[in-house]
């Protein structure tokens, strides 16, 4: 088995890297592929508490390259899914902690055995970056419908450009409000990716579900009826090759506007 | 009409109950949060606790009998600190014959232990003999044994295993007492055995051999004791 090894980034942090990896990561295994998702933000780990992991590690990514323990050993096991595995990174250490081509011999490893390896990348475009892209050759550039985040994103682009081992690269539009594009207080998801000149792989709606289910320490995958979710599942499809419509995320959110959906539906019913 | 009614009706207990659930997620992302916060804080991690919980386990049971499935260890936040709560299911206490003989066979093992590395510093093929010789000796009776293969150290673990063998033969006046309890901990020996198996699936099948032969001379143990136990009535 080869497996794919993606590198999720965005150069901007809290555009939602991390929210990203863990529900394609859930989405992916819950399709039946066999995940190994890598956190490399050594120092600021956050995907553990995203999957509800935070208790149950006991190595770190700094521990395998040190030879304290197996690669297997560090592997985190999901605790819905066991196709589902966490390599963690280390709260204690900086990004110095880890090297490029060991991450990369790290990724070659775990390659044989799994589907697919999914790397959640820090923010900025130092040692960190260049660690989590360097055994990668997909990536997913995360972005938001924001100016500072539009810029970051295309300077990511032309950094991955430049890299021979990154075949291809997509876009992925986070935290889209309809609301707003309706008014024209925010860019439409066609101007980003007009301006970034970018294939998109997934639109993901503004969602305060994802407030809570990173409260519950469960990514929103699991939860079939919210939206972002729905969105995430349909990104998941299209990594796996299928030829899935974006999805509309103009849909009546909070509960006044489904009472007005609904009685709107009812009148054009009646007529 | 009726769906319609139905469909406004589910909403607004949908809109309800929402609003509870999001509360109720609130405070779990501040439990979690707290307690992440506290061991980044103090650098604690589970490997850490686990072997605090298993040193725990060892020194506790030498005074009381206790449900070791059960037992807790854990780090609270309280006031800003971070407090160990630990909670031991108590069975009862231990006697003082079985506490003193507990501590005799703790000290025995030390002697052991100290011997065995003066040993393997002298010549290191005698202990591969040692280790045919305990195989057929050992018997499970005391507490020691449940927890010392946290380190996976299959050499340790033999030890302990010996080291029981002498404890036993120290408390065998209550017989009737002993089995009881003997009840109650193999249930949790064989429940803790299965969880280390599975989390050592990738260690070398040495320690797994060893909980086998362990099972059966449990087995054959315990039909001798009740033979015994016939013979007294």
């Amino acid at each position: 088995m080869t497996g794919r090894v993606l590198v999720i980034t965005s150069g901007k942090g809290g555009v939602g890297k991390t929210t990203t990896t863990a529900n394609i990561g859930t989405a992916l295994a819950k399709a039946g592929n066999k995940v190994v998702l890598i956190d490399t933000d050594l120092g600021l780990r956050n995907l553990d508490l995203l999957l509800g992991l935070e208790n149950r590690i006991v190595y770190t990514i700094v521990d395998v390259v040190e030879e304290r323990c197996k690669l297997k050993q560090a592997l985190v096991k999901d605790k819905k899914n066991p196709n589902l595995c966490l390599l963690a990174a280390a709260q204690t250490r900086d990004k110095t902690a880890i090297t490029g081509e060991q991450l990369k011999s790290i990724c070659e490893e775990l390659k044989e055995e799994n589907d697919f390896i999914i790397i959640d990348c820090p923010a900025g475009i130092e040692q960190g970056f260049e660690n989590a892209t360097a055994g990668a050759s997909e990536a997913i550039v995360v972005a938001t419908p924001e100016m500072s985040a539009v810029r970051d994103a295309d300077r990511i682009i032309g950094l991955l450009e430049a890299k021979e081992h990154i075949e291809k690269y997509n876009l992925l539009l986070n935290r889209v409000r309809p609301n707003l594009i309706k008014t024209n207080d925010m860019m439409s998801v066609d101007d980003v990716v007009e301006i970034l000149s970018c294939k998109l792989i997934g639109i993901i709606p503004e969602d305060t579900g994802i407030i809570t289910s990173t409260n519950k320490g469960e990514p929103i995958v699991n939860d079939e009826k919210s939206l972002a979710g729905q969105a995430y599942q349909n990104v998941a499809k299209r990594i796996m090759g299928e030829d899935v419509e974006f999805l509309d995320i103009d849909q009546p959110q909070d509960f006044i506007s489904k009472v007005k959906a609904f009685f709107l539906n009812l009148f054009k019913k009646e007529a | 009409m009726k769906e319609i009614f139905a469909d406004i009706y589910n909403k607004v207990v949908d809109f309800f109950t929402k609003t509870e659930e999001k509360d109720k997620t609130k405070d779990v992302a501040r439990n979690r949060l707290k307690l992440v916060l506290m061991q980044d804080r103090t650098n604690l991690n589970p490997r850490l606790l686990e072997r605090l919980r298993g040193e725990m386990i060892d020194l506790l049971s030498k005074y009381v009998v206790m449900d070791k499935e059960l037992l807790e260890l854990n780090f609270t936040p309280e006031d800003d600190q971070l407090a160990l709560m630990l909670s031991i299911p108590v069975i009862r206490a231990k006697d003082e014959e079985e506490i003193e003989a507990a501590l005799k066979a703790e000290d025995e093992e030390k002697e052991r232990l100290a011997k065995l590395a003066q040993e393997a510093d002298e010549d290191e093929d005698d202990e591969a003999d040692d280790d045919n010789n305990e195989d057929d000796e050992f018997e499970n009776d005391t507490e020691e044994d449940e927890n010392s293969d946290l380190e996976d150290n299959s050499q340790d673990n033999e030890e302990t295993k010996e080291a029981s063998s002498e404890l036993s033969e120290n408390t065998e006046e209550h017989p009737k007492k002993k089995k009881k309890k003997k009840h109650k901990k193999k249930k949790n020996q064989q429940l803790e055995e299965n969880v280390e198996n599975e989390e050592n699936k990738q260690e070398t099948s040495n320690t797994s051999e060893q909980n086998e032969n362990n099972n059966q001379e449990e087995v054959k143990e315990e039909q001798n004791e009740e033979n015994k136990e016939e013979h007294q009535e």
